[in-house]
């Protein structure tokens, strides 16, 4: 059987790098990366093409603004995805979830071959999670949320998902949107022999024309987006573990968090 | 085994350099990064010297991300209590060509490594670069470089540009380069702390976009070699010392090398200015200093050094030079592998006119010229007694006692006399003329 | 006339949103319906009637597993009958994903895993985490049908009222395409970290899940509560219930002591109001430092076993 699959990507600016200035979040500077959740959903791809014994995969994104995208997509690539296709308009600056979907859905139906269309359960700075559900909306797909676990079964795919309480495991048809938790799997690490095939890979480009849309405003306007602030000691104690260990408890007896 | 044209170690200013210019004459280019992105490991003073980079790649300085436009310099010697200093402002530093500018490296090199992707390289983060492989060598000799190994895949290429930093690692695994030993490194400490623009500009008295340089000498590195530094950026400074890895090693106590820089901060004179910000990056870095006496031979069959990890760096007392032949030296490299590999033959002496290259540019002249620096500054009388000596000389022409004061010129003489007229200082101000 | 529209897979939080919808409607001067679907929907119903919900919708059909296509397309059919203005849904992660597709439906935006809902000046604000917990957003939503999917326990359940509101039967919707095959409870025991004053928070600093028992120790000489991030728990070295951060519990406790975490945002947030951080980690460059009061760098084998016994001597 062959299996195509469709993976929606987004990249995000490095969670880790961004720093907090007068509790505004300082994004100048910071490298753009494939997010976390989005990896589960590349290597779920790998696993259930695998399993199928062939198909495609296509790397899907949508780039809200002129961000250069090209590079960054490219860790995708090479992870294995086969393609990337890009969805890139100076009129999705500022789009939120509508419009990031309907670009999405538009873009699965022009792609056309796609059996399994995965998502994360959300993505790395806005984990809203609305993206996936959206787009399987627009397109008129059933949809399983937060699988833990998936597999072809009976011409269609049975997933495990993660509930708050409990676990649910569910089938469905094909095609299928998917969204994926962390526990799902352990991407793999990206080898360099891969990032230069990936170099050679196809990369397609679509602006909204291409796709039939015009361009979906923003349908929430952001108040404010500021840190929480913080201030704290910082106090390393130095010394051997003994030492150090001592010092410690004795802070914390102070502050009377522990002891009498 | 996958191969392509040429592959980069290290993406800094020297690796980036030559992947832009590889890629923009259409060959194929990896640039393998050990950092999480280009810039993330680099650290620099400082300040970008234009004039000797300016006619390479003149396309990129155009809307480089520069911080500041230097406009002014200062030197201040410190004594004990006393300190003086030198300021230098021309409406030629900052003019329509600036010949300096403050860049910080997370941004700046981010950016190049766009401009390099753009043109075609292939930068690749988060990969470290464990080892070169060579063909057919022993005997002492290197063999020929034939690609890398990193993160257990081997990648071939025609030609391999070490451009690692100044520690050089695989180059020295590989012989292509000695250790650099302790007696040519210092180090620097370095951390970069926000204030808005609006008080940078205030408290250093620049006009808007203008920046300044000012370095310190003295009891900063409590004698030793090396100095102090800020530079202003756009909406941040850099602070940092500079201390010789030799002299530290030779204190009686051992110094904490990290506290010179808190130290530093707060001295009198440093405190006001960083006061009220926010401290955004702390770095420690080593630089080069053995100067033209330990580049080694630059070129061989299928590699070439670039950068650092080729020793192209210059301490002159306190100002380091490494960024501009970074960038000069990445140029050549990639000019002369472009040539090579038109013409076919990347072995020894195709790429011998990469060191030819380098002989004709200011790179190994300005090297050479200063040939005598390194070992100049290795008199500690210069970072201790000097800086005492003019401040103190300096205070004792603007004091004014209870008693009824001698004239100024005797003022002068007398502590002229005392400190600058022995047969040390003398020997001292004959070793300058190598300078 | 417009309405405010609640829903919720799970009764309690439902309650929650009534007692607060029921407030909004009264000040924008709206109606309050409220949707039950599946299994137990017409005692939901009564309860939802109870608390102040002058319309419920009631579906009879059988909305095994709550699919959100169908869960859904009943929703905006309600919300299409009651004109609905607001939407408010529970966000647990059948809400969450409910309300994507729902605002798809209706054309509406879409704010969830909201953890404070203001009403500011005639307008809901939400606040909800941006950048893995950096930052609060707080968001507007600017099209006419507004989706809102809030946390759990973000408002207090209310008193019942007096008066019955009307029970609304809602058509069945088309049967999904999606089947139960079978379900099971999750494993682990259920911890309240919010509750708990002390908390140790254990990661991938340690190496292996016999070793957690140093974690365990530790915990016990602090009377606190062992917590983990969500590494551990992908691992199920500890159950979910345990991980701290924007996928896991956000506490207050006076002191929150990590050990073998890195504190990446999403971690810290889920204690960053804590009184007091401490955390010993071999890497002196770890965020977790950076939000620290009191750091130990060094290995948690030699660190942990040392911190057990001087506690323990106190
Ligand atoms: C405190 C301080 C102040 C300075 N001030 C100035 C100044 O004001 N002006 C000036 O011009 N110069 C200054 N310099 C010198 C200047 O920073 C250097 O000369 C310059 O950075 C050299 O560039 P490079 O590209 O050769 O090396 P680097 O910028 O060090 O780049 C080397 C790169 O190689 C990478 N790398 C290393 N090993 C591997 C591996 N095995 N695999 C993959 N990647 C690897 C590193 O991560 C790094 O990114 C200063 C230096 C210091 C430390
Ligand atoms: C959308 C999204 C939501 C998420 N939600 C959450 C969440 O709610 N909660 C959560 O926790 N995470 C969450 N994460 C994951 C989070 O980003 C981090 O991956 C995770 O918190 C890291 O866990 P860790 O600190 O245990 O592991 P690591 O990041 O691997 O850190 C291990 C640390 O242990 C230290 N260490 C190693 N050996 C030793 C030793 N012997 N002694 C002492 N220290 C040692 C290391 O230096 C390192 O700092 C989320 C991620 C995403 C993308
Ligand atoms: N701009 C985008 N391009 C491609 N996929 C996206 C984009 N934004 C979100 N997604 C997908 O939708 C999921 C949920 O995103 P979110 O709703 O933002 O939490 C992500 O994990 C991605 O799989």
């Amino acid at each position: 059987m062959s299996l195509d699959i469709v993976v929606c990507v987004k990249t995000n600016p490095d969670a880790q790098m961004i720093r907090i200035k007068n509790r505004e979040p300082v994004l100048e500077a910071i490298p753009y990366k494939v997010g976390d959740l989005e990896k589960n959903a590349l290597e779920a791809a790998l696993q259930l093409r695998d399993a199928a014994g062939g198909g495609t995969i296509r790397a899907l994104t949508v780039v809200e603004g002129d961000r250069k995208i090209r590079e960054t997509i490219k860790e995708a690539l090479a992870m294995g995805a086969d393609e990337a296709v890009i969805v890139a308009d100076p009129a999705l600056a500022g789009a939120d979830q509508a419009g990031i979907a309907a670009a999405l859905a538009a873009a699965v139906a022009k792609i056309g071959a796609c059996d399994v269309l995965l998502f994360g359960e959300g993505s790395t700075d806005n984990y809203s999670g609305q993206v996936g559900a959206r787009v399987a909306e627009l397109l008129g797909w059933p949809q399983i949320g937060y699988a833990k676990k998936l597999a072809l079964a009976g011409g269609g795919i049975e997933a495990e998902r993660s509930m708050d309480e409990m676990i649910e495991t569910l089938a469905a048809p094909l095609p299928v949107a998917v969204t994926v938790v962390s526990e799902i799997n352990e991407p793999r690490p990206i080898s360099l022999m891969n990032i230069l095939k990936a170099g050679k890979k196809p990369v397609t480009e679509w602006t909204l024309a291409d796709l039939g849309l015009d361009a979906v405003g923003a349908q929430k306007r952001i108040v404010s987006n500021l840190a929480e602030e913080q201030d704290r000691k910082h106090v390393l104690f130095a010394g051997a573990v003994d030492e150090q260990v001592d010092a410690f408890v004795n802070a914390l007896v102070k502050e009377g968090v522990v002891g009498r | 085994m996958e191969r392509v044209d040429c592959i980069v170690v290290g993406g800094g200013l020297a690796g980036l350099a030559a992947a832009y210019g590889l890629a923009a004459e259409g060959l194929e280019v990896m640039v393998l990064e050990r950092g999480n992105y280009a810039g993330a490991k680099n650290v620099t003073g400082g300040r970008l010297y234009m004039d000797p980079i300016r006619a390479l790649y003149p396309e990129l300085w155009e809307e480089a991300p520069f911080e500041r436009a230097v406009a002014r310099e200062s030197i201040t010697m410190m004594g004990d209590g006393a300190h003086t200093t030198v300021e230098v402002a021309s409406d030629r530093f900052a003019g329509a060509q600036p010949q300096s500018y403050t860049v910080l490296r997370a941004r700046f090199d981010q950016w190049f490594a766009d401009k390099a992707a753009e043109k075609g390289a292939m930068i690749v983060p988060n990969m470290k670069v464990d080892e070169l492989l060579r063909e057919g060598g022993g005997d002492g000799r290197p063999g020929r470089v034939i690609g890398i190994r990193a993160g257990g895949d081997e990648i071939g290429a025609d030609v391999t540009i070490v451009a690692e930093g100044v520690l050089g690692m695989l180059a020295s695994a590989a012989g292509l380069r000695a250790e650099p030993a302790a007696r040519d490194s210092a180090l620097g400490f370095k951390e970069v702390i926000e204030l808005p623009a609006g008080v940078i500009e205030d408290r250093w008295r620049l006009n808007e976009g203008e920046g300044a340089a000012h370095l310190f000498m003295g009891t900063v590195t409590r004698g030793m070699l090396g100095g102090g530094f800020v530079y202003t950026n756009k909406e941040s400074i850099s602070v940092g010392v500079v201390v010789g890895m030799a002299a530290m090693l030779q204190q009686a106590e051992p110094v904490e090398s990290y506290k010179l820089l808190d130290e530093f901060k707060e001295l009198p004179q440093i405190a006001p200015l960083v006061k009220g910000g926010t401290v955004a990056e702390y770095s420690a870095h080593a630089i080069a200093e053995g100067g033209i006496a330990r580049v080694p031979k630059l070129f061989g069959d299928g590699y070439l050094l670039a950068g650092d990890a080729a020793g192209l760096s210059l301490n002159a007392l306190v100002t380091v030079r490494g960024m501009d032949f970074a960038i000069a030296s990445g140029y050549h490299a990639a000019r002369a592998v472009a040539t090579a590999k038109k013409a076919g033959d990347t072995s020894v002496a195709g790429l011998a006119r990469y060191e030819r290259a380098l002989r004709e540019s200011f790179v190994l002249k300005d090297l050479e010229t200063s040939r005598a620096i390194p070992r100049i500054v290795e008199n500690p009388r210069l970072f201790m007694h000097y800086p005492r000596a003019v401040s103190k000389l300096a205070e004792s022409v603007f004091t004014i006692g209870a008693q009824p004061s001698p004239r100024l010129a005797k003022t002068v003489w007398k502590g002229a006399r005392r400190d600058f007229l022995s047969l040390a200082t003398l020997k001292d101000l004959w070793s300058l003329r190598k300078m | 006339m417009a309405d405010i529209l609640v829903y919720s897979e799970k009764a309690d939080a439902a309650l929650e949103l009534v007692a607060k919808g029921r407030e909004w409607a009264a000040e924008l001067g709206l109606g309050l319906s409220a949707a039950c679907l599946g299994a137990g929907a017409a005692e939901a119903a009564s309860a939802l009637a109870a608390h102040g919900a002058d319309r419920i919708f009631v579906s009879d059909a059988a909305f095994d597993g709550l699919p959100a296509d169908t869960v859904a397309a009943a929703l905006a059919a309600a919300a299409a009958e009651a004109g609905a203005t607001v939407v408010l849904i529970a966000s647990t992660r059948r809400g969450k994903e409910l309300g994507g597709r729902v605002a798809q439906k209706l054309g509406a935006g879409c704010v969830s895993d909201v953890n404070a809902l203001t009403l500011e000046h005639g307008e809901l604000v939400a606040d909800r985490y941006a950048y893995g917990g950096a930052t609060v957003a707080r968001e507007v939503i600017t099209t006419a049908v507004k989706v809102f999917a809030v946390m759990p326990k973000t408002f207090a359940v209310g008193d019942p009222v007096a008066g019955a509101g009307a029970v609304v039967p809602l058509p069945a919707p088309a049967a999904s395409a999606v089947r139960v095959v079978g379900r099971r409870a999750k494993e682990g025991e259920a911890v309240d970290l919010t509750a708990a004053p002390r908390i140790v928070g254990v990661g991938r600093g340690f190496a292996a899940r016999d070793d957690l028992r140093l974690g365990t120790e530790l915990a016990d000489a602090l009377h606190a509560e062992l917590a983990c991030t969500k590494s551990l728990a992908d691992f199920e070295w500890l159950p979910e219930s345990r991980i701290l951060g924007l996928s896991g519990a956000k506490t207050k406790p006076d002191l929150y002591l990590a050990v073998g975490v890195s504190g990446q945002i999403q971690h810290t947030v889920g204690v960053s109001s804590a009184r007091l951080i401490a955390a010993v980690n071999t890497d002196k460059e770890a965020p977790i430092f950076a939000l620290a009061d009191y750091g130990i760098v060094g290995d948690l084998y030699a660190v942990v076993p040392a911190l057990v016994a001087k506690l323990q001597s106190l």
